[in-house]
């Protein structure tokens, strides 16, 4: 009736050339594009210039040339932060990884007592800060003033030291068990969402549940552990703060401590800094790509539906020894720490025992009053500058990651997939690597020296993280929710606000609180960054080791710990449980 | 012709990179009357009403709502999807989970900035136009699949677009909702009278649903029709294939009578046989063909019926009550039979078989 079947062939090439690339999508996703790959790129190239200018003996010229690296690799002391390095992260890797899946596995499939109760004391220490984690193992086990030690004298007179922290294997131990929390987010998700049909087929076959959990189970999570693994390598080598507190004093100098040597104090030299930036930046950009494009894409699809429990694995007696595993663990990772950090705050003077007729606030007043004029100023500031740090970047970072997972997702301009590789990135480098870049970058602009150079460096940074958190959102809701808004007459922005922003609200909160955690406790970006008068918490926290006492370090380190501490709380009501799984 | 039509497509061309997803389809559609796309997974449908929809720019070709040209890549208009003025109801039908069904059916009046008086009366009687007066202060998260799908509807008609659109509405719910929703859904249409286009792949909602099929393969259409004429006269191998059962084998045209009437001429192991039948548009005598006759045409008996002979032997019988559904092999072809005979036939009989002339059809290639 209607209609003419034998439409006329016509020719229509596929759409090609300039013309057809302006279209809105490409146009906007374009300038949004360019403006993260400034920030994300521009401190690296810098980063890579600076490498190759050679300081003159005087400090005062440069020239080009390949000195800075010679320098690397035939320097003594910085040939043995090298090596002091790659030592740390290889412990800490694997100390982390056994800690990591031994216990996502037994909070996800055995019948452990009180797995339930225990599972967010685990998490714990991946939102506390690994360098205040440093500072209580050390009043809890260095050899003169380590509580631990005293007590084992008094109690049981052994005269040497039980336990020393202030070496090599003392950074493995505490950032071993800080980052555990990294390696078990990204297991316990495929554990428990497994589907029990993989493993029922196996024990069906005659294999017995040991045989089923090495053969089947771990084999099915091992890309996962790789992942988890890679990313525990990767950010202990960028890990600023243990090593200082309790490697470097004590002569094993890891890179990082003496990146931050090169950026600040007496012989600072930007030059060979930045070198130094270069090679960490380089393993560890690496070892991201490989997480990235080999093992990620590996993963097993484990979950085929949803609402199935998995099996649990009746451990019989031994649960108890499950169960005293895992409160060990929070024991030595956040109770024995905090409990210690806070006696310690409340003496006047630190010599590794308890006095309990001598306990007092004032170290309190000191850290933390910020109107009373005896107040040490690098604390309090540090306090004000951290919440106004923490706030305006979790903020500013949230909206540039809301815009960019919605041009990621949503639109299909050249932008978009410029944008998706832009924001993986600053997840390669670590922060003390992207903060030479734009220690080097903007030194010479009216920023440096300001609270905003210290924002820049947080938000291009750690905006993925809340990228990713809003991305993974995204991809669940549906895009036909967005395009039935554009049918109903909304327009495009209306539709942003009515419905895409309120689906996301869950996200949103959740990745803004993520970063309000990350930035109140962030060190090594603000180490490099900070001036006379930007001070952070954590910086407050160096000072005080540094130029104070251990007490008044403790008594910084307890209020940076409750904020935290109550971040968690928050965070646990907006985002569930299962929020932080991968 | 055209000019009748209140929705027009012409030569519409979309790309995804290199591949033509459509490749230069026109259709038309008459004010108020059901049209379906019809075809396999991934032969454009979806594209072709996401063009219409404004949601996907085309690469070439005009789309005219009425008198409005909403597109036309030659004269640069595109219109924005949100100024089209129509509605449509996605396959996740797309349920706003952050709102209940009330605010989800007001949304499209609030956009419009409609009095909160209208807005309620419009409201109520969309959910009542489709039975979910009950249900209005559920939130969407709370509704069975029907029900979501019925909220979609109210959504998507409320506020009385030119033009309603759906994708596989259908495809999520079960078989016997499915079916008990293909009625509804053309009662829906028929009492608010609004032109509608359907996507889907199956057969059966789009006979009887539709006014008019458009069956289409590979971005292209490959017939357009009434359900009856599409199911009794496809006229190509795939249209044929693709909608009902048939009896399909390659064969030649060797008379042409005048009138559409003709006769092919099919071989099976050195045997040939010459059939009357009806020929397609553009076959004429010589072409290769393919003969086409549905089961229900197509009887068996053991003693020979008059008309050519076609002998074989039944290799597989099964009694549904008013007939009988057996497989005839002929040389390397089985034909598929739904004899209506008393006889029962039994396996490893040799049979007859006869095609009734009138429904017996050669169809392009
Ligand atoms: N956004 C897209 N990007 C690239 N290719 C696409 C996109 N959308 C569709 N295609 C391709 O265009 C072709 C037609 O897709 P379309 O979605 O229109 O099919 P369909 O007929 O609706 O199929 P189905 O019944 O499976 O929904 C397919 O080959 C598909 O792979
Ligand atoms: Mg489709």
């Amino acid at each position: 009736m209607a209609t003419d079947t034998a439409a006329p062939q016509i020719d229509v090439a596929p759409p090609r050339g300039w013309r057809t690339w302006f279209t809105q999508e490409n146009i906007i996703t374009t300038i949004v594009g360019l403006i993260v790959a400034v920030a994300v790129i521009v401190p690296l190239v810098a980063l890579v210039i600076n490498s190759f200018l050679v300081l003159d003996d005087l400090g005062f010229d440069t020239e080009w040339g390949l000195q800075n690296y010679r320098d690397i690799f035939h320097g003594h002391v910085i040939r043995k932060a090298l090596v002091n390095t790659a030592i740390i992260s290889t412990g800490c890797t694997i100390l982390a990884t056994l800690l990591g899946v031994s216990l996502a596995w037994i909070n996800a499939r055995t019948n452990c007592p009180f797995r339930e109760q225990l599972e967010p004391f685990n998490l714990i220490p991946f939102f506390l800060s690994p360098f205040v984690g440093a500072i209580a193992w050390h009043n809890l086990a260095s050899p003169k003033v380590g509580l631990i030690n005293n007590m084992a004298k008094t109690a049981f007179g052994i005269d040497f030291p039980l336990f020393n922290v202030n070496n090599l294997w003392g950074v493995i131990w505490v950032t071993g068990i800080f980052f555990a929390p990294l390696v078990y987010l990204f297991v316990v998700g495929s554990l428990r969402r497994m589907d029990p049909s993989l493993e029922d087929s196996a024990r069906t076959t005659g294999a017995g549940l040991f045989r089923t959990t090495m053969t089947i189970t771990l084999p099915l999570v091992t890309p996962a552990i790789l992942s988890g693994a890679i990313i525990v390598f990767v950010t202990t080598a960028g890990e600023f703060g243990v090593p200082f507190k309790l490697s470097a004093p004590f002569g094993w100098e890891t890179l990082t401590t003496q990146i931050f040597t090169k950026a600040v104090g007496d012989d600072a030299n930007h030059y060979l800094g930045a070198a130094m930036s270069m090679v960490v930046g380089v393993v560890t950009a690496f070892f991201i790509w490989i997480q990235h494009r080999i093992i990620a894409p590996r993963s097993y699809t484990t979950v085929t539906g949803k609402g199935f429990r998995p099996n649990l694995i009746d451990l019989g007696r031994w649960r108890w020894l499950a169960f005293a595993y895992n409160l060990s663990y929070v024991c030595v990772a956040v109770f024995l720490p905090i409990i210690c950090l806070f006696f310690v705050s409340l003496h006047k003077i630190w010599s590794g025992r308890i006095i309990w007729s001598e306990l007092t606030f004032w170290n309190y007043q000191k850290v933390l009053f910020f109107w009373w004029p005896e107040s040490i100023q690098a604390a309090t500031n540090g306090i004000i500058n951290s919440f106004i740090l923490a706030f305006g970047g979790a903020s500013i970072a949230m909206v540039v990651a809301i815009i960019v997972s919605y041009m990621i997702h949503r639109t299909k301009g050249f932008g978009a997939r410029l944008l998706d590789f832009l924001s993986v990135i600053p997840i390669g480098f670590p922060g003390i690597v992207l903060a030479m870049g734009v220690l080097v970058t903007y030194i010479r602009t009216p920023i440096y020296a300001t609270l905003w150079i210290l924002l820049l460096g947080y938000i291009t940074r750690f905006f993925p993280y809340g990228q990713r958190n809003i991305s993974s959102i995204m991809m669940a809701v549906s895009e036909e929710l967005d395009q039935s808004s554009r049918m109903a007459g909304a327009s495009w922005l209306t539709t942003l606000r009515r419905i895409t922003i309120p689906l996301l609200k869950p996200g949103i909160f959740a990745g803004w609180i993520l970063l309000f955690v990350i930035f109140l406790r962030e060190l090594s970006i603000s180490i490099i960054l900070y001036s006379a008068g930007t001070e952070t918490l954590s910086v407050g926290v160096y000072y005080l080791s540094n130029f104070e006492n251990e007490p008044m370090t403790s008594a910084l380190s307890i209020a940076q710990t409750v904020a935290l501490l109550i971040c968690i709380v928050i965070f646990r009501k907006v985002a569930g449980k299962e929020a932080l799984t991968a | 012709m055209s000019e009748n039509n209140y929705l027009q497509v012409d030569h519409l061309v979309k790309y995804f990179g290199d591949d033509r997803a459509v490749d230069g389809i026109s259709f038309g559609i008459p004010e108020g009357k059901f049209l379906t796309l019809l075809g396999p997974s991934g032969c454009g449908k979806t594209t072709t009403l996401m063009c219409i929809a404004g949601l996907h720019k085309p690469d070439a070709g005009e789309i005219r709502i009425g008198s409005d040209p909403v597109t036309s890549i030659e004269k640069r208009i595109n219109t924005a999807p949100e100024k089209r003025n129509i509605g449509m109801v996605f396959q996740s039908y797309a349920i706003w989970p952050h709102m209940d069904v009330t605010q989800n059916v007001a949304y499209p009046l609030e956009i419009r900035n409609m009095a909160q008086s209208e807005i309620d009366d419009r409201v109520a009687e969309a959910l009542k136009i489709v039975g979910l007066t009950d249900m209005a202060d559920k939130n969407a998260t709370q509704l069975s699949g029907g029900q979501q799908q019925r909220a979609a509807l109210a959504r998507a008609m409320v506020f009385r677009p030119r033009l309603l659109l759906f994708d596989e509405p259908l495809s999520n719910l079960d078989l016997k909702l499915r079916e008990q929703m293909r009625v509804e859904l053309k009662r829906i249409q028929h009492e608010i009278g609004i032109t509608s286009i359907y996507v889907t792949h199956d057969q059966a909602e789009a006979l009887v649903m539709s006014d008019e099929i458009i069956v289409m393969s590979k971005g292209h259409i490959e017939q357009t029709g009434g359900p009856h004429n599409i199911y009794a006269r496809p006229v190509n191998r795939f249209v044929s294939n693709f909608i009902g059962v048939a009896n399909l084998t390659e064969g030649r045209i060797v008379g042409n009578g005048g009138g559409g009437a003709g006769a092919i001429e099919i071989s099976q192991g050195g045997e040939s046989v010459q059939l009357p039948c009806l020929l397609a548009d553009g076959l004429s005598e010589g072409d290769d063909a393919y003969l086409s006759v549905r089961p229900e045409n197509v009887d068996a008996s053991r003693k020979p019926m008059d008309g050519p002979r076609i002998e074989g032997e039944v290799i597989q019988s099964v009694f549904l009550g008013n007939c009988l559904d057996c497989r005839v092999k002929w040389g390397e072809f089985e034909w598929k039979v739904l004899a209506h005979s008393r006889e029962r036939l039994r396996v490893g009989e040799k049979v007859y078989v006869r095609l009734d002339p009138d429904h017996t059809l050669a169809v392009r290639p």
